[in-house]
């Protein structure tokens, strides 16, 4: 099956969070209310209750030139190739055949591992629950024939939801026509990085001015610890457990041969 | 057949170990197989069974956490109660020369059970030096980099990433370490007395003078004897 995606362009997105009120609507979650803290800004990250936040980011590169305000709808990626799956001891974490990066909450124990394997820290921890939660991409929604609950609410079509194919090609029509009209940075986010995203971005600057991360990494510790110290350093301990089973036996053979060890001392 | 050699208090006995020794290393014991069992529910992926045995993974993650506050507990004790005793098997350990290579040489020969004749050897042995600088590096790392995973928040997030394998590798490090030592010092017939020197504190005259003749001379022999007089 195709992969379905959300593509969300931010040169029509007026900054309205809909999408938020829509998210936490649909996936039931209380509000979290934090301190304002000089912007529009209602959360500073993602957490436990709040799946997506829009985020304000003040910019200015030339002193001469006014602060450029950049909005953008930040949420779990649903990488097409996701660390959260591969480290989580649970097997909680599954990938829907359309490319959702689902959780199972039955199966989460809350050991967060999954929260600092994500190269955007993404899932967090829920106290209450002792869960680690992040956004579904409403796979309950779409499995049913329908779309995200932010996608539905968008009313300037900042968001879109359909095949993840078709919806690149219209990505790329929109990065020409806002090169062409006054945005000479615009550009793709999701398309390559990572080996892929589920979630695609038309960007009017580069991914820096929007607190994205450029070129994205799976940090390296945890490559290192999934690939090399899980499946082989802890064959250590069955290895000292067959060498002492082995000694067991051999001394007490070669004892019989060699006579008993004298009880104060080796010979 | 006999699997440790019987106690004998009607021989001459010389103490090995003292009380707070003693203490730290049977409550490391049970914290640290406690912490294992618990852990391995994690490190084993879906060890569903071994966490059934604590009352599922919300309780296996409880007992890990108390186990894990006890083993700290006990840290603190040993240094706060018996500092000098860490300084002095510190001193110990830094003696590590020529003959504990030749000990650890020749150690598998030993293991296996064939005769061996070591040169002779200070309070620890060389394997036991071994020990000693791997098993409380080991436990130290776990100990850091456990805290540290477990209140995430307020530590930098590099830092808690670093945190996963050196956990993983310290714990293997620390088991691997515990299944030879836990062996070595008890079952294993040419480790004679050392199980009684940890239990009851003491070990045997001969044996002690037979093992580790340069630690029986300084401690107990003549030249220690003329010092105290």
């Amino acid at each position: 099956m195709a992969n379905l995606t959300n593509l969300y362009d931010v040169s029509k997105c007026t900054a309205c969070r809909g999408c938020q009120v829509a998210c936490k609507d649909w996936n039931q979650l209380p509000a979290v209310i934090e301190p304002f803290r000089g912007n529009y800004q209602t959360h500073e990250d993602t957490n436990a209750d709040t799946y997506t936040i829009i985020k304000f980011i003040e910019h200015e590169d030339d002193p001469a030139e006014d602060v450029t305000w950049n909005f953008i709808k930040y949420q779990c990626m649903h990488c097409l190739d996701p660390a959260c799956m591969k480290v989580c001891p649970q097997g909680a974490i599954s990938q829907t055949n359309w490319g959702a990066v689902i959780k199972d909450y039955d199966k989460c124990i809350g050991c967060q591992y999954c929260t600092y394997a994500c190269p955007f820290e993404i899932p967090k921890y829920r106290k209450r629950d002792d869960i680690v939660t992040k956004c579904t991409l409403c796979y309950d929604r779409v499995e049913e024939g329908l779309t995200p609950a932010c996608a539905r609410t968008c009313p300037t079509g900042a968001l879109q939801f359909g095949d993840r194919d078709e919806l690149l090609e219209r990505a790329q029509d929109r990065v020409k026509f806002l090169r062409a009209n006054g945005f000479p940075n615009a550009t793709i986010y999701g398309k390559l990085e990572l080996g892929g995203l589920n979630k695609l971005y038309v960007l009017t600057d580069t991914p820096d001015k929007f607190d994205l991360p450029v070129n994205p990494k799976v940090p390296g510790q945890i490559t290192f610890w999934q690939n090399w110290v899980q499946p082989y350093f802890g064959w250590l301990i069955p290895l000292a457990l067959a060498g002492s089973a082995v000694s067991f036996v051999t001394t007490r053979i070669l004892a019989g041969k060699h006579g008993e060890h004298a009880e104060g001392g080796h010979e | 057949m006999q699997l440790v050699p019987e106690y004998r208090a009607d021989v001459k006995r010389v103490e090995r170990f003292n009380f707070v020794a003693r203490m730290t290393h049977w409550g490391h014991t049970v914290t640290f197989i406690l912490c294992l069992l618990t852990g391995l529910v994690l490190f084993l992926d879906s060890a569903d069974w071994l966490a059934v045995i604590f009352g599922g993974f919300s309780g296996a993650g409880l007992v890990h956490r108390i186990a894990a506050v006890t083993l700290t507990i006990f840290l603190v004790i040993f240094v706060i109660f018996d500092f000098k005793g860490i300084i002095s098997w510190v001193k110990d350990l830094l003696r590590f020369g020529k003959n504990d290579i030749i000990f650890v040489m020749k150690f598998p020969f030993e293991f296996l059970g064939f005769p061996v004749k070591m040169p002779p050897q200070t309070r620890f042995n060389g394997g036991e030096k071994g020990n000693s600088m791997l098993t409380p590096t080991s436990v130290i790392l776990l100990v850091l980099s456990g805290y540290i995973m477990w209140f995430p928040a307020i530590f930098p997030a590099g830092l808690v990433r670093v945190c996963y394998p050196i956990h993983d590798i310290a714990m293997v490090l620390a088991t691997f370490m515990v299944c030879m030592h836990g062996y070595l010092g008890s079952f294993h017939p040419g480790s004679g007395e050392s199980f009684w020197g940890m239990w009851k504190g003491t070990v045997r005259d001969d044996w002690a003078q037979h093992h580790h003749p340069i630690w029986y001379e300084e401690t107990y022999g003549d030249k220690a004897n003329e010092k105290s007089e």
